[in-house]
């Protein structure tokens, strides 16, 4: 079974994040970029699929920047090749045009099954996925939680975990995009000895991005810091008066139109 | 007969010719058993990889010679044992020297020309006197240890084993070894003096009273009235004592008196840096650490046959004392059946268990939590008298597991947070000098300006919340000292020495090589750690990797600097402190007077743990511990709060005073969780020295 799993970089949230000067995105000359942690159980799960029904795991990735050392780490937790596609994506790329740049990418890497990281810690959107799916005309099953093959490999049984513990089974017919929620087991470590041999001895294998045409879908208005009140008022009295106290309040904010 | 005035004696005394001949033949049988049994071992050793221990042999050979003739190894701290087993050892050397003095005089000697035979007249005397007086030490020392093993019982002598389940392993056999051995070697002296006092029943001479405790014997034989049978009497115990010798000999490689030889060849080959340097990964190799018993070095091999079982890093092992799965002792012995079960061995008598496994190692023979149990206190190898080396296999039985992945959750997420961010808060590496925004003056930024003293903070000192303000004091102090000093900010990363003790090496690496790059910029004369662990590995482990500096620890500066009077205790200190030795700047570095003279200077009354210097007992935090998940029995005191009780059995103690980030979180928590606060305050010892030499507030000089 061929397993692709597109991984995506996302700002590392340890640093200090910064808006940019437009108000409309972050200030990415001072992100630091990493894997985004649900494209990590994406891989485990690829790479757990793999060491039970055998197969090979092909990571993508679009050159965001910082993207070479994620790869390595890939090759070295046991992917079999690891794909860098090369574009103008550093200041960011919307779901949309990467959901198409990598759709363009797959008809050259063999697939039964597509593995996306249920969405992304920085637009959150968990488009991509289901925008792939589309694009390949392939079924896509979102929120899982574990992925069993049957047997002969051309459909899958996938778990999606509701709130209040309850579970739900489902078949997909392979090949399929499936959003994942959580590996069975917690991502592995990549010795940092195997990494570097990795560098060592492995290659990433690059494409260039065809140039695409795609809609942003949502955009973003304005993007800001929370901002923090320096002060908090607490309305004291019975509650007619606090009330009272309420409506004029919002009156006063603009929350409300008479 | 002219011989009748030379004191002397018959060899084989009222011998018919054939029974002359059964006794060579015999010996000859008991040599021939006794090479067999040592060659299966040396054939075992020969397959063990190179250990690189045959350099400065002239050095290893007279260290050695020292530390068994003397045995300080072994009187460390166990005085009585020492001494027994001193009189055992020189009593054995007598008894088998003695011996061969008699081959080659009889054997040799006499049949070139024996004229030439020396085994008589005064050295005969003197020869005479010494074996008797080494041989009854020899005696009273093997009765000594028989009374403290079957008697006395201590813990260290119990068996049992803290890894396995009561009831699935048997070490009956091991004891039934320990018996053999000792009644063996008991009843050889014994029968030796008898038929020596029977002889000299038989054939009182003048000079035989030189033979001191058999010629007491041949007058006790002659107050029994035993004298006229004393002839047939030598004869039958003259055999059961041979037999008892020579089956001795023939037993020694197939039981625990092999450690007769090995040990000796152990303290030969043993490294004084073990655990302090660890073994580097060689270029090249295809996996890191030990899957199988193949992977091992003949050292380590020859390491799991000199256990004696003698119990000291059992007892001293923080992990076996607080529930863990772990014992040093149990982890040598489990890969010596294995060792012997794969490679063959000679060993007769056996622990009985079900060995489960496809012959790996770590995580197989060796399980996986027993490994991560291990602090890397060294208390094993400090322990050990015959040079064992648990820590440093541990740590390659590690490497294996994180090669393998299988690795403790939160461990792995640290492991990740230092790989990616160089500490083990995860924080970014932007904020590790921002500790230093509280001080009234600048620190200088080494990187950009020549300093005298660079000084490596580390992690804990750097990023913990609740140690900030000691990290100040320590600044504050160093400024009041007037020392040029100054610090790496966020150039420096963390030491590695625990990822190093984990056994992520290629971690390690990477973390070494990005501080040596740093450091090799930087202009400055000397390093200061506050840290005990970045003390060890930027002391011992750098310079194998092009990084050779001097290295002090705080702590010695510090007491250099108010030993010299650079500056005045301005208010002496009052109270009973006592002082906890951090693993790493006891054992490891071996800086222990340092700390207590600052102590004394400051006007405390130090007084010590039961435990202290080189035998401090483990806070538990080492090896990588404080970055795993909570194992530990329930109900079972941890280490630290264990040591915390034994601080507290010195009447009126006030401060427990550690020198050691590390420390002060470990034991601010166990005077928590134990439920001592009021009774006990956990003290940097930087708090003290601060509280001493500062000077009322205006006079603070401002820094810059």
């Amino acid at each position: 079974m061929n397993i692709v799993v597109p991984v995506k970089m996302v700002p590392d949230l340890v640093e200090e994040l910064e808006v940019d000067a437009a108000g409309h995105a972050l200030d990415r000359s001072f992100l630091k970029l990493r894997i985004n942690e649900f494209d990590e159980h994406a891989l485990e799960e690829a790479l757990l699929l793999k060491a039970t029904h055998g197969g090979t795991v092909t990571v993508l990735a679009l050159d965001t920047g910082e993207v070479d050392e994620t790869l390595f780490t890939c090759l070295a937790k046991g992917a079999d090749r690891a794909v860098k596609i090369t574009g103008d994506f550093q200041e960011g790329v919307s779901s949309h045009a990467a959901a198409v740049v990598l759709a363009r990418a797959l008809g050259a890497v063999p697939h039964d099954l597509i593995l996306t990281g249920v969405q992304a810690a920085d637009d959150r959107d968990g488009q991509v996925g289901i925008l792939l799916a589309t694009a390949l005309d392939l079924p896509h099953v979102s929120v899982v939680s574990g992925v069993e093959p049957a047997p002969g490999g051309k459909a899958a049984t996938v778990r999606q975990e509701y709130s209040g513990g309850i579970m739900a089974e489902l078949e997909v017919d392979l090949p399929a995009v499936l959003g994942i929620q959580a590996a069975r087991a917690a991502p592995r470590y990549a010795p940092v000895s195997k990494v570097r041999q990795v560098m060592k001895t492995q290659k990433l294998e690059e494409i260039p991005a065809p140039p695409v045409e795609a809609g942003a879908g949502s955009t973003v208005s304005r993007l800001a810091k929370p901002e923090t009140a320096d002060r908090a008022e607490i309305l004291e009295g019975s509650p007619e008066e606090v009330a009272d106290r309420l409506l004029a309040l919002f009156a006063e904010r603009g929350f409300l139109k008479r | 007969m002219t011989d009748a005035i030379v004191p002397a004696r018959e060899v084989f005394r009222n011998f018919p010719a054939p029974l002359v001949a059964a006794f060579y033949l015999l010996s000859a049988l008991a040599i021939l058993v006794f090479c067999y049994g040592a060659w299966l071992r040396i054939r075992k050793y020969r397959r063990g990889r190179p250990a690189h221990r045959m350099s400065h042999l002239g050095r290893r050979l007279r260290r050695a010679a020292a530390a068994i003739g003397s045995h300080s190894t072994l009187g460390r701290r166990h005085a009585g044992t020492g001494a027994a087993h001193f009189a055992i050892f020189w009593g054995f050397v007598a008894l088998f020297i003695g011996t061969v003095i008699i081959m080659i005089d009889y054997d040799m000697v006499r049949l070139v020309n024996p004229q030439w035979r020396f085994w008589r007249g005064t050295f005969y005397l003197w020869y005479s006197i010494t074996l008797d007086v080494l041989g009854a030490a020899f005696v009273v020392g093997l009765g000594a240890m028989m009374a403290r093993r079957w008697w006395v019982r201590p813990a260290a002598l119990d068996y049992s084993r803290p890894d396995r389940a009561p009831g699935s392993y048997d070490r009956a056999p091991y004891v039934a070894d320990d018996r053999l051995f000792l009644w063996l070697l008991f009843w050889i002296g014994v029968t030796g003096f008898l038929v020596e006092g029977l002889r000299i029943a038989a054939d009182p001479a003048p000079f035989e009273r030189w033979s001191v405790v058999g010629w007491q014997l041949a007058n006790l034989f002659d107050l029994m009235g035993v004298t006229s049978l004393a002839n047939p009497l030598h004869l039958a115990g003259w055999w059961v004592h041979a037999l008892l010798a020579l089956g001795f000999v023939a037993y020694i490689p197939y039981s625990k008196a092999i450690h007769i030889v090995v040990d000796m060849a152990n303290l030969l080959f043993t490294d004084e840096r073990a655990g302090k340097r660890l073994p580097a990964v060689p270029e090249g190799a295809g996996a890191q650490g030990y899957e199988t018993l193949a992977d091992f070095t003949w050292k380590e091999l020859l390491d799991l046959d000199a256990c004696t079982k003698c119990g000291r890093c059992h007892v001293a092992c923080p992990a076996r004392a607080s529930g863990a799965p772990l014992s040093p002792r149990d982890l040598i012995l489990e890969l010596r059946e294995h060792a012997e079960a794969t490679f063959g061995g000679s060993s007769w008598l056996h622990e009985t268990a079900v060995r489960e496994g496809d012959g790996k190692v770590a995580g197989g023979v060796i399980k996986a939590e027993t490994l991560w149990a291990c602090t890397m206190c060294l208390a094993c190898v400090e322990a050990c008298p015959v040079g064992i080396e648990h820590v440093p296999l541990i740590v390659q039985l590690r490497r294996r597991l994180v090669g393998d992945g299988t690795l403790d959750a939160t461990l792995q997420g640290v492991l990740e947070k230092i790989g990616r961010y160089g500490n083990s808060f995860g924080q970014s590496e932007r904020l590790r000098g921002r500790w230093t925004q509280g001080l009234p003056f600048r620190v200088k930024d080494a990187r950009k300006e020549p300093v005298e003293y660079l000084w490596f903070v580390g992690d804990y000192a750097s990023y913990d919340p609740s140690l900030q303000e000691l990290t100040r004091a320590v600044a504050r102090v160093f400024q009041r000292l007037g020392l040029d000093f100054g610090i790496l900010y966020d150039g420096e990363r963390n030491s590695g020495n625990d990822v190093r003790r984990v056994g992520e090496e290629g971690l390690y690496q990477l973390l070494m090589e990005k501080n040596l790059a740093v450091l090799g910029k930087a202009q400055f004369k000397e390093i200061i750690t506050t840290d005990p662990h970045s003390y060890n590995t930027l002391r011992f482990e750098y310079p194998e990797f092009g990084g050779a500096f001097r290295v002090r620890h705080y702590t010695e500066v510090l007491s250099a600097a108010l030993g010299g009077g650079r500056v005045p205790v301005a208010r002496r200190l009052a109270g009973v402190a006592t002082y906890h030795d951090p693993c790493y700047l006891s054992r490891y570095t071996e800086v222990t007077e340092a700390p207590r003279e600052i102590l004394r200077a400051l006007g405390l009354t130090l007084v010590e743990m039961g435990r202290n210097r080189a035998n401090s007992f483990c806070c538990g935090a080492g090896g990588g511990r404080i970055w795993m998940g909570d194992t530990r029995t329930p109900g079972v005191p941890t280490p630290s709060e264990q040591r915390i009780h034994e601080a507290l059995e010195i009447a009126g103690v006030r401060y427990f005073v550690v020198a050691c980030p590390k420390d002060v979180t470990m034991y601010r928590d166990a005077v928590k969780t134990s439920g001592q606060e009021g009774r006990i305050e956990v003290k940097e010892l930087i708090e003290l020295v601060e509280e001493a030499i500062s000077l009322p507030a205006e006079e603070i000089p401002d820094g810059g």
